[in-house]
C-alpha cells in the first residue's frame, strides 16, 4: 500500500506519533525531577545511558530492516522506551546493565517482532524483567548517596540491618553524590578498585512498600524498639511525592487526550479495592494499607505510563477496562503473595498476554447491531387529509 | 434509560424533543465563513449546458427529445428509470430554452466519478419557459397527488444520496410515520449550501417541510440544525412563527455541532433516540428524513409548480476570490462556476467535489453539476497538506473513539492488511459509513477509509467469485454425476436388455424413465429374488 493516497479525507487534525511521544516525555518530567531530588543523579545517568543505547540500537535495526532511519527515529518511540526503562532500573546500576536491558528491549522485543506497532509485549518492561531474572541482586539494591564516616552497619538480633548515626547522607544534588553516581555507573573509571557494596544501601530498596514486605512484623517491632523506625526515613515521603508527580503527569496525558482513562482507572481502582479488602490493621500488617499500595510503590507510573502503552495493551474500550483489572489484580497478588519485590513489569507483561483475546471478545456493540426487535410505533393517529 | 427519558419528558413537557449525546464524532475546523459572506447568487445562463441523464447504478433511460430539437425551459428531456427498490421514474427537465446539440457520455460532478450519458444543450438566452401549474393550496392535495407531483418534478434527495423523493414517500405509505426529520445538520467542513438556503429562504423550506409532512402523514415534523448556525436558526424561528406555518407543527431542534451529525442514522439517534438496526430502513421504524434542499425543491415543485432544474451549490476554496453559494442550473460545468468566483487557474492544485472529509477529487473541471452536487472546492497548493507518509498503526484507539458507528478501525485495518474477510465482516466493515473521522484523527496518517473501501471491494469480488465458483462447481458435479450414470447405464445395458420406455408420457417423463426405470420393475424383482436365493444357498452351505 502506498503511503500517498489522494482520497478523502483531505483535512487532518495535524496530530502525529512524534507529538504524542513528545507529550509523553513531557509528562514524565515531573516524576523524573522528583526522583532526581530525592535519589540523586543516578536516574539521570540511567536515562543518559539508556537513551544512547536505545538510539544506537534503533538506528542499527532500522538499517538492517532497510527502513528510513531518519523518519523512523524521529517518531521518538525509542526515547519513550528508553526513558520508561531507565526509570525502572535502580539508580547506581552499572552502565552495562542498563545497556544490556535497553538493547534487549529495542532489538529483540521491538524490532524482531516487526518494529513499532507490532510488538506484542511492552519493550521497556520486557527489558526490565529480563534483567530482574538474570541479575536479581543488582536489580534490587537502590543506591542512595551517602558517606560512610565510621564503622559498619549494626545488625540487630534478627539480622535486620539498622541505620546507625555514623552514616551521613550526602546532599542528593551535591557534586560528591554526582561523582559517586558516576563511579557506580562506570566502575572502570575509578582510580582503584571500589567495593560496590560500600555504596549500595542494601536496605534502601526500591520502595517503602517493598521494605514493608521484606521486613517481618517482629523485625519491624524490634526495629521500632531499638529506636530506629523504618518509616521515619525520608524515603517514604520521597516516594509519596514521586508518585504524586507521576500522577500529575498522567493527568496531563489524560487532559491532552494522549491516553484514555480506562486503563489507569481500572488499575488504580482494582489495586485500591484489593488493598482495602485485604488490609487488616493490627493482625496481618504485612498487606499494607491501600495508601501504601498506591503511593508507596510504583503503581502510578505503572498505571499511567507503562500499562497504557497502546501497542501492547488492549485496544477496545471494554477490553481496556478488563485489561486494567487484570493488571491490577496481578500487581496486588504478586506484591503480597509473590516472591518478587515490585510487580509492575510482570503484571503488565501478563496483561500483554491477555490483550489479543480481550480485543477479540470485549468489543463494543456496533451501532445498529444487536438491537432487540422493537415494537413498531403506534399506528398513525393523524387522519390523512383528503 | 427509559426512566430517565420519562423524567425528562415530565420536566420538559411530554412531547418535547431534545438532542441526545451521540457517540464518536470530531470537531474539525469548519472553513464555512468565507462562502457565507455573500448572499446566494443565481448563475447567469451558460451558453452550453451538459445535463446528466445517466443513472449512477444502471437503470434505463428513455429519451424524449432528439438532437437538433428546440426545447423550452422546464420541458421534459428524458426519464431515468431506476430499478433499486421497485421501479421509479425520475424525469429530467431542461434548465433553460435552447437546442439539443448532442447526446454523449461526459464527466459529471458525482462521487462515482464515472462518465454518464448527458444531453448537451446550447442555450439560446431567451429562457422561454413552459407555463407552470402552481398549486396555491397544497393542503387540498391528497398524499398520492403530492407524491406524483413531486415525481413529475424530478425531485431527488439533494443531500447527496440522490434517492428519489417520491419513492421515500411511497415507503412512508407502507408504515406509520411518527417523525419527519428535516436534516439541516450540514456538518462537513466547507459546505454551506443548506445554511445559506435557510438563512435566506427559511419560510419556503418550512412550507416544503409542511408539504412533506402532509404527504408522509407524519405525526410530527422536526427540523434538526446544529447550534453553531445562529443566522439560519434565527431565520427558521422567524419562519416557524410566520403565518405560512399554519398549524405550527414543525419543531426546531438544536443539535451539538459535531461531524458527522448529519449522517442519517446518527441524526435519527440524536433527535429521537431511536437506533435504526443495520439493514432496516428508517421508515420501518416510523421515521423519514429529508434534506433541507429537498424540502425547498418540494416547495418549488408544489407551490410554484416548478420542476427541479437548479440546486444550491457551495463554491469555495482559497483559490476563489469571492467564494459563495450559487443557485446553479443543473448541467452547468464546474469551470463556469469557478470563473464566476474569480479563479486564478495557475495556482490551483486540485478541485474537490463535496466537503473536505468525504469529498473526492474532481476528475475534470468540465464536469457538469448534477442534482446531488453540494460543494466544489478549488483548493490552493497549501490548502490541504499533501498526505504525510503513512506510519505504523500504534493502536492508540483514537479512531475507535471518534467512530460514529462504534467500530474498531484499528482492528479493521489489521484485518484489511491480512485480508481476513471473516473477521472484517464480524467487526462490521459494512457498517462503516466512510465519514473519514478515523482518518482525521489518526496520528499515523493511515488512509483508513481508502483501505476499507478496498476491503469492501475485495469482499464484493470474493462473494462474486464464490457465487461463480459454486455455480461452476455445481455444473462440474452434475457433469461427473452424469458421466458416472452413463457409465453405469452402459454396464447395465450390457447386463440387462433395456425395456422400451413408454412414449405416451412427455419428454420429462422420458428423461425419468431413462434414469430410473432402465431395467423394468419385473426384471428387477426377479433379479433381486435370484440374488437373495443365491445368498441363502451360500449361507446354508456355510452353516452345514
Amino acid at each position: 500500500m502506498s503511503g500517498l493516497v489522494a482520497g478523502a479525507p483531505f483535512q487532518h487534525s495535524g496530530r502525529n506519533i512524534a507529538q504524542l511521544m513528545q507529550t509523553l516525555l513531557y509528562a514524565l518530567l515531573p516524576g523524573i525531577f522528583a526522583s532526581l531530588w530525592f535519589f540523586g543523579f543516578g536516574i539521570l545517568i540511567n536515562i543518559a545511558i539508556a537513551i544512547t543505547f536505545a538510539v544506537l540500537a534503533e538506528a542499527a535495526m532500522l538499517r538492517l530492516r532497510n527502513r528510513d532511519i531518519r523518519s523512523h527515529l524521529s517518531d521518538r518511540s525509542a526515547l519513550v522506551t528508553a526513558l520508561l526503562f531507565a526509570i525502572a532500573i535502580p539508580p547506581g546500576s552499572p552502565w552495562w546493565l542498563v545497556a544490556l536491558g535497553i538493547v534487549f528491549a529495542i532489538v529483540i522485543v521491538k524490532h524482531l517482532y516487526g518494529g513499532l506497532g507490532q510488538n506484542p509485549f511492552n519493550p521497556a518492561m520486557c527489558g526490565y524483567a529480563m534483567l530482574l531474572l538474570a541479575f536479581p541482586l543488582a536489580m534490587t539494591g537502590w543506591h542512595i548517596p551517602f558517606e560512610v564516616i565510621t564503622g559498619p552497619l549494626s545488625v540487630d538480633n534478627l539480622g535486620t540491618p539498622i541505620l546507625t548515626a555514623e552514616r551521613e547522607f550526602l546532599s542528593q544534588l551535591s557534586w560528591g553524590s554526582f561523582k559517586q553516581a558516576l563511579l557506580l555507573a562506570f566502575p572502570f573509571a575509578a582510580s582503584g578498585a571500589i567495593d560496590i557494596s560500600e555504596f549500595v544501601d542494601g536496605l534502601a530498596m526500591a520502595t517503602p512498600l517493598i521494605e514493608f514486605k521484606m521486613a517481618g512484623k517482629s523485625a519491624l517491632l524490634a526495629a521500632r524498639e531499638s529506636g530506629a523506625s523504618l518509616f521515619a526515613r525520608e524515603s517514604e515521603t520521597a516516594w509519596e511525592i514521586i508518585n504524586i508527580s507521576y500522577l500529575l503527569g498522567g493527568l496531563f496525558l489524560l487532559y491532552k487526550r494522549v491516553i484514555s482513562w480506562h486503563i489507569p482507572f481500572a488499575i488504580i481502582a482494582t489495586v485500591f479495592i484489593l488493598a482495602a479488602l485485604f488490609y487488616a490493621p493490627g493482625s496481618v500488617a504485612i498487606y499494607g494499607t491501600p495508601y501504601l499500595h498506591l503511593f508507596g510503590s510504583a503503581t502510578m507510573i505503572g498505571a499511567f505510563f507503562i500499562a497504557t502503552d497502546p501497542v501492547s495493551a488492549a485496544t477496545t474500550r471494554p477490553g481496556k477496562l478488563v485489561y486494567g483489572f487484570i493488571i491490577g489484580v496481578s500487581i496486588y497478588s504478586i506484591r503480597v503473595w509473590g516472591s518478587y519485590l515490585d510487580s509492575i513489569a510482570f503484571a503488565v507483561l501478563f496483561g500483554n498476554f491477555c490483550a489479543p483475546i480481550l480485543d477479540q471478545y470485549c468489543r463494543p456493540r456496533i451501532f445498529g447491531h444487536g438491537l432487540r426487535s422493537k415494537s413498531k410505533p403506534l399506528p398513525n393517529e393523524v387522519p390523512v387529509k383528503p | 434509560m427509559s426512566a430517565l427519558r420519562q423524567l425528562a419528558s415530565k420536566f420538559f413537557g411530554s412531547d418535547t424533543v431534545f438532542a441526545r449525546r451521540t457517540v464518536g464524532g470530531i470537531q474539525p475546523l469548519p472553513f464555512k465563513e468565507d462562502s457565507l459572506r455573500s448572499r446566494i447568487m443565481s448563475t447567469p445562463i451558460p451558453q452550453q449546458l451538459t445535463i446528466p441523464i445517466g443513472a449512477a447504478d444502471g437503470g434505463e433511460i428513455t429519451l424524449l427529445v432528439d438532437i437538433g430539437e428546440q426545447v423550452s425551459k422546464y420541458q421534459k428531456l428524458a426519464v431515468i428509470s431506476i430499478f433499486t427498490e421497485g421501479v421509479s421514474d425520475v424525469p429530467v427537465h431542461a434548465p433553460t430554452s435552447g437546442v439539443i446539440t448532442s447526446i454523449e457520455n461526459s464527466i459529471v460532478a458525482d462521487h462515482s466519478q464515472q462518465q454518464q450519458l448527458c444531453i448537451n444543450l446550447a442555450a439560446d438566452g431567451h429562457d422561454e419557459a413552459l407555463q407552470l401549474e402552481p398549486q396555491s393550496n397544497y393542503s387540498l392535495l391528497s398524499r398520492v397527488n403530492i407524491a406524483s407531483l413531486i415525481r413529475d418534478a424530478g425531485v431527488i434527495g439533494m443531500g447527496g444520496a440522490g434517492f428519489p423523493a417520491a419513492d421515500k414517500l411511497r415507503l412512508c405509505g407502507e408504515s406509520a410515520i411518527e417523525f419527519l426529520i428535516i436534516n439541516a445538520a450540514e456538518c462537513e467542513p466547507y459546505i454551506t449550501a443548506d445554511e445559506a438556503l435557510l438563512r435566506e429562504r427559511a419560510e419556503k423550506v418550512v412550507v416544503g417541510a409542511e408539504i412533506l409532512k402532509q404527504a408522509s402523514a407524519a405525526r410530527r415534523c422536526i427540523i434538526a440544525i446544529e447550534d453553531t448556525k445562529p443566522d439560519a436558526i434565527d431565520a427558521l424561528k422567524q419562519a416557524l412563527k410566520s403565518e405560512m406555518n399554519l398549524d405550527q407543527t414543525c419543531e426546531l431542534v438544536l443539535i451539538p455541532s459535531k461531524y458527522p451529525a448529519g449522517s442519517e442514522r446518527q441524526l435519527i439517534k440524536c433527535v429521537t433516540g431511536i437506533e435504526i438496526a443495520t439493514g432496516q430502513h428508517p421508515t420501518e421504524n416510523g421515521i423519514v428524513m429529508y434534506n433541507v434542499g429537498t424540502a425547498y425543491a418540494v416547495y418549488e415543485a408544489i407551490v410554484e409548480g416548478k420542476p427541479c432544474v437548479s440546486r444550491f451549490t457551495t463554491l469555495c476554496g482559497q483559490e476563489l476570490k469571492t467564494p459563495k453559494n450559487f443557485e446553479v442550473l443543473i448541467g452547468t460545468t464546474a469551470d463556469f462556476l469557478f470563473e464566476l468566483c474569480g479563479i486564478e487557474t495557475s495556482n490551483k492544485q486540485k478541485s474537490i467535489l463535496g466537503g473536505s472529509l468525504m469529498g473526492s477529487e474532481l476528475g475534470s473541471d468540465k464536469a457538469a453539476i448534477c442534482k446531488t452536487t453540494n460543494c466544489l472546492i478549488a483548493a490552493s497548493a497549501d490548502e490541504f497538506q499533501a498526505p504525510q507518509a503513512e506510519q505504523a498503526c500504534i493502536r492508540c484507539g483514537f479512531c475507535a473513539d471518534v467512530c460514529p458507528s462504534k467500530l474498531l478501525p484499528q482492528q479493521l485495518l489489521a484485518f484489511s492488511k491480512t485480508a481476513d474477510t471473516t473477521q472484517l465482516l464480524e467487526h462490521g466493515l459494512f457498517d462503516c459509513i466512510e465519514c473519514g473521522a478515523c482518518d482525521y484523527v489518526c496520528p499515523s496518517h493511515i488512509p483508513l477509509v481508502s483501505t476499507y473501501k478496498e476491503s469492501k471491494k475485495l469482499i464484493a469480488t470474493r462473494r462474486q467469485d464464490l457465487e461463480h465458483g459454486s455455480y461452476w462447481q455445481q455444473r462440474f458435479q452434475f457433469r461427473q454425476y452424469r458421466v458416472k450414470k452413463e457409465k453405469d447405464q452402459a454396464v447395465s445395458r450390457k447386463v440387462a436388455v433395456p425395456a422400451k420406455p413408454t412414449l405416451a408420457a412427455g419428454p420429462a417423463v422420458k428423461q425419468q424413465n431413462k434414469k430410473t426405470d432402465f431395467i423394468s420393475k419385473e426384471q428387477a424383482s426377479l433379479d433381486i429374488a435370484a440374488a437373495v436365493a443365491r445368498v441363502k444357498a451360500r449361507r446354508d452351505e456355510k452353516n452345514q
